[in-house]
C-alpha cells in the first residue's frame, strides 16, 4: 500500500503554545484511521494542519506524493481531500440539492466561462456527482428542502454528503458523533464502516473513544499536541501512556 | 437546477409572460397615455433593473455589501458619453466600451480589496466609489467637472434615430433584458451555487475546493460589467450626464433596491428597482410633494422590519449584516486589519 498522507515532523506553535509537537504518522489508501486525544491535545490543530486552514511552524505534509503544506483549503480540497466540520458548517440558506452540488463545483472548478457558455456537459458532471452523494447518504427525498428546515442528524449526513460530492481520496470527519444520541452514534459507524468498504480512505477526529475504538483499524492517539500512540485499537486501550492522558497518573 | 420538466415549462411561461409584457403590453399601453414622459420613467426604471440585477450578483448571491456600484454606473456612463462626445462614436461601439470599461475598473479596484474581511471590504467601496465619483467631479479637463457632458448624437443605431423616448425605450429594453438574462443564467446555476456558498460560509467554501477570492473577482468584474452597460444607457437616452448621477446617495438607492426585493432574488432586485423608481413617481403624480421622501423611508424601514427577507430574498439583510460584523471582529483577533 502506498502512503496517501505523509505527515513528518509537524509542529504548530501559537506564540508560547506548541499545539502540535513534533507529529509524524503516515495514512495509506485504504485505511480508516482514527485520531483522538483529551480536550486541547492538538486533534482539531493537527486537522487544520492537513486540511492547509493553518500553516506548520515546523515540518512537512505530503499527499499523493506531494508536499501540501503551506497549500491554501482550497487548492488542497481540489487534490482530492474533503472535510466536514466539528461544529456543523452547512450553507444554511441554500437547499440540501444546492449544499451538497457545492462539493462537486468545488472539486470540478467554478467554471465561470463554461457557465456562460451553456456548459450543459459540466451541468450534467455536477449534477450527476451531487445526486450520488444525496444517494449515498440517504437525503434523496429531502433535496428541495431549505438545508436549515431539516433536523440535525440529517444535517450531520448532508455535510458528510457534501465532502463526497468531491470525490474525495482522503475524507476526514471532525467529531462527526458530537451531539448524537447513542442509536444515532450506532447508524453512524455503520454508515462510516460502508464508506470504509467502498474504498473510500477515511480519517476520524474523535473526542469519544469509543466510536473510534469500535471501527477504526488504526488510532493515533494525541496528548498535550504529542503523539503517544499510533496502534491498533486494542493495543492502545491496553498502553498505560494513554490511560494516564485519559485517565491521569495514579498517586 | 434540479428543476422537474414543469418546473421548466413554468420557467419559460413566466419568461414569455414578461417579455410580452416589456415588449408589447407597457409600450402599448405609454403609447395610450402618450406622455412621453412616462417612457423616460419606464426607462429609467429599467435602466435601475439592471443595476440592481449587477449588484444582486455581487450582494444578493455572492453577499459582499458593495457601497460604491455607482461608480461603476458612472465609469460606463463617462467612458459613453466621452466616445461619443469626442469621437462621435455610434452607441453600438460605446455600449460594449462602456461594460468593459466598467468591467476593468471593478477588476482593478477587487484585485487588492477581495482579501479584506467583510466590513472592512464595504468601507473599502465606499471610499473608492467617493474617490471615483470626485475624479468625476473634478477632473475638468477630461470630465467637465460639475458641468457634465451634453450628447448631441443621443441614441442612433445604423443610421435611425432611437432619441425619443419611446423608440429609446425598446433599446433600453433589449439591452436590459438580454443583461438579465445572462445574469439569471449566472446566478442560477451551479456557478451561481458556488457564490451563494461564499455568502453562506466562505471558509467552508474554501474547504470544498472553492478559489474563493478568485470567485470574488469574477462576480465583481461582472457585475462592473453590467453596471456600466447601464451607463451608456443611462447617458445615451438621458443625452445629459454629470457628478450627481452617480454619487453615494444612488450607491444606496441600488443597495435599498436589493434590499427590498430580497437578498439573492433577481426578481426581487428587479420588483424592488421598479418600487423605487416607481413610487416616488407616482407619488409626485399624486401631489405628495416633499411628504413622498418620507412615504420612501417609511416603505424601506417597514421592509427591514416586516421583511427581513425582503419581498422574495433568500437570506436576511440584517443576518448578512450582523455575520459582516462578526467577521470583522473575528478578523481582529486573529490579529492585522481584517485582511485574510
Amino acid at each position: 500500500m502506498s502512503a496517501l498522507l505523509d505527515i513528518v515532523g509537524v509542529s504548530r506553535r501559537f506564540g508560547g503554545l506548541t499545539a502540535v509537537d513534533n507529529v509524524s504518522t503516515t495514512v495509506a489508501r485504504g485505511e480508516l484511521v482514527g485520531l483522538i486525544g483529551p480536550n486541547g491535545a492538538g486533534k482539531t490543530t493537527l486537522f487544520n494542519l492537513i486540511s492547509g486552514f493553518t500553516p506548520p511552524s515546523a515540518g512537512r505534509i505530503a499527499f499523493k506524493g506531494e508536499r501540501i503544506d503551506g497549500m491554501k483549503p482550497f487548492d488542497v480540497a481540489r487534490r482530492g481531500m474533503g472535510r466536514t466540520f466539528q461544529n456543523l458548517r452547512i450553507f444554511p440558506n441554500m437547499s440540501v440539492f444546492d449544499n451538497v452540488s457545492v462539493g462537486a463545483v468545488g472539486s470540478l472548478g467554478a467554471g465561470l466561462g463554461a457557465t456562460l457558455l451553456g456548459g450543459r456537459a459540466r451541468a450534467a458532471a455536477v449534477s450527476e456527482r451531487t445526486f450520488a452523494a444525496l444517494e449515498a447518504v440517504g437525503l434523496t427525498a429531502d433535496a428541495e428542502q431549505l438545508a436549515a428546515n431539516i433536523s440535525y442528524g440529517k444535517r450531520k449526513y448532508l455535510e458528510i454528503a457534501r465532502a463526497l460530492a468531491m470525490k474525495p481520496d482522503l475524507l476526514i470527519l471532525d467529531e462527526p458523533a458530537a451531539g448524537l444520541n447513542d442509536s444515532e452514534t450506532k447508524g453512524l459507524a455503520h454508515f462510516i464502516r460502508g464508506l470504509h468498504a467502498q474504498g473510500v480512505t477515511i480519517i476520524l477526529v474523535e473526542h469519544d473513544m469509543s466510536l473510534v475504538m469500535a471501527i477504526c483499524q488504526r488510532v493515533v492517539v494525541l496528548a498535550s499536541g504529542r503523539k503517544i500512540a499510533d496502534a491498533p485499537p486494542a493495543a492502545v486501550k491496553a498502553d498505560p501512556a494513554v490511560l494516564e492522558a485519559y485517565l491521569g497518573v495514579e498517586e | 437546477m434540479s428543476g422537474s420538466e414543469a418546473g421548466r415549462a413554468r420557467s419559460w411561461l413566466w419568461t414569455l409572460a414578461l417579455l410580452a409584457g416589456v415588449l408589447v403590453v407597457m409600450p402599448f399601453v405609454l403609447s395610450l397615455i402618450g406622455r412621453s414622459y412616462l417612457y423616460q420613467v419606464a426607462n429609467i426604471m429599467m435602466i435601475f433593473a439592471l443595476l440592481a440585477a449587477s449588484m444582486h450578483l455581487v450582494t444578493g448571491v455572492a453577499g459582499l455589501l458593495q457601497l460604491g456600484h455607482a461608480a461603476f454606473y458612472g465609469v460606463g456612463a463617462y467612458t459613453a458619453a466621452l466616445l461619443a462626445a469626442n469621437l462621435g462614436l455610434p452607441f453600438l461601439v460605446t455600449l460594449p466600451l462602456a461594460g468593459l470599461a466598467g468591467a476593468l475598473v471593478a477588476f482593478l479596484v477587487a484585485l487588492p480589496t477581495m482579501r479584506l474581511v467583510s466590513i472592512y471590504f464595504a468601507v473599502a467601496t465606499l471610499g473608492i466609489g467617493q474617490m471615483l465619483y470626485l475624479l468625476m467631479l473634478n477632473w475638468v479637463s477630461v470630465t467637465r467637472g460639475p458641468n457634465g457632458i451634453l450628447l448631441f448624437g443621443g441614441l442612433t443605431i445604423f443610421g435611425h434615430d432611437f432619441s425619443r423616448p419611446a423608440a429609446a425605450y425598446f433599446v433600453v429594453a433589449v439591452v436590459v433584458i438580454g443583461s438579465i438574462w445572462v445574469i439569471h443564467r449566472l446566478s442560477h446555476s451551479y456557478y451561481g451555487n458556488a457564490l451563494r456558498a461564499l455568502r453562506e460560509d466562505d471558509q467552508c467554501a474554501d474547504a470544498m475546493g472553492i478559489d474563493t477570492v478568485r470567485l470574488k473577482i469574477e462576480s465583481f468584474t461582472l457585475s462592473g460589467f453590467f453596471a456600466g452597460l447601464a451607463g451608456a444607457l443611462w447617458a445615451h437616452t438621458a443625452g445629459y450626464i454629470s457628478p450627481p448621477d452617480f454619487n453615494f446617495n444612488v450607491s444606496i438607492l441600488i443597495l435599498a433596491m436589493v434590499v427590498l426585493g430580497g437578498l439573492g432574488s433577481l426578481p426581487g432586485a428587479i420588483v424592488g428597482a421598479v418600487i423605487l423608481i416607481g413610487l416616488p413617481e407616482l407619488l409626485r403624480e399624486l401631489k405628495a410633494g416633499d411628504f413622498r421622501n418620507v412615504i420612501i423611508g417609511i416603505v424601506l424601514f417597514s421592509a427591514i422590519l416586516f421583511l427581513p427577507k425582503g419581498l422574495i430574498g433568500e437570506t436576511s439583510a440584517l443576518d448578512l449584516m450582523r455575520r459582516q460584523f462578526a467577521g470583522a471582529w473575528r478578523g481582529g483577533k486573529a490579529g492585522g486589519m481584517g485582511w485574510r
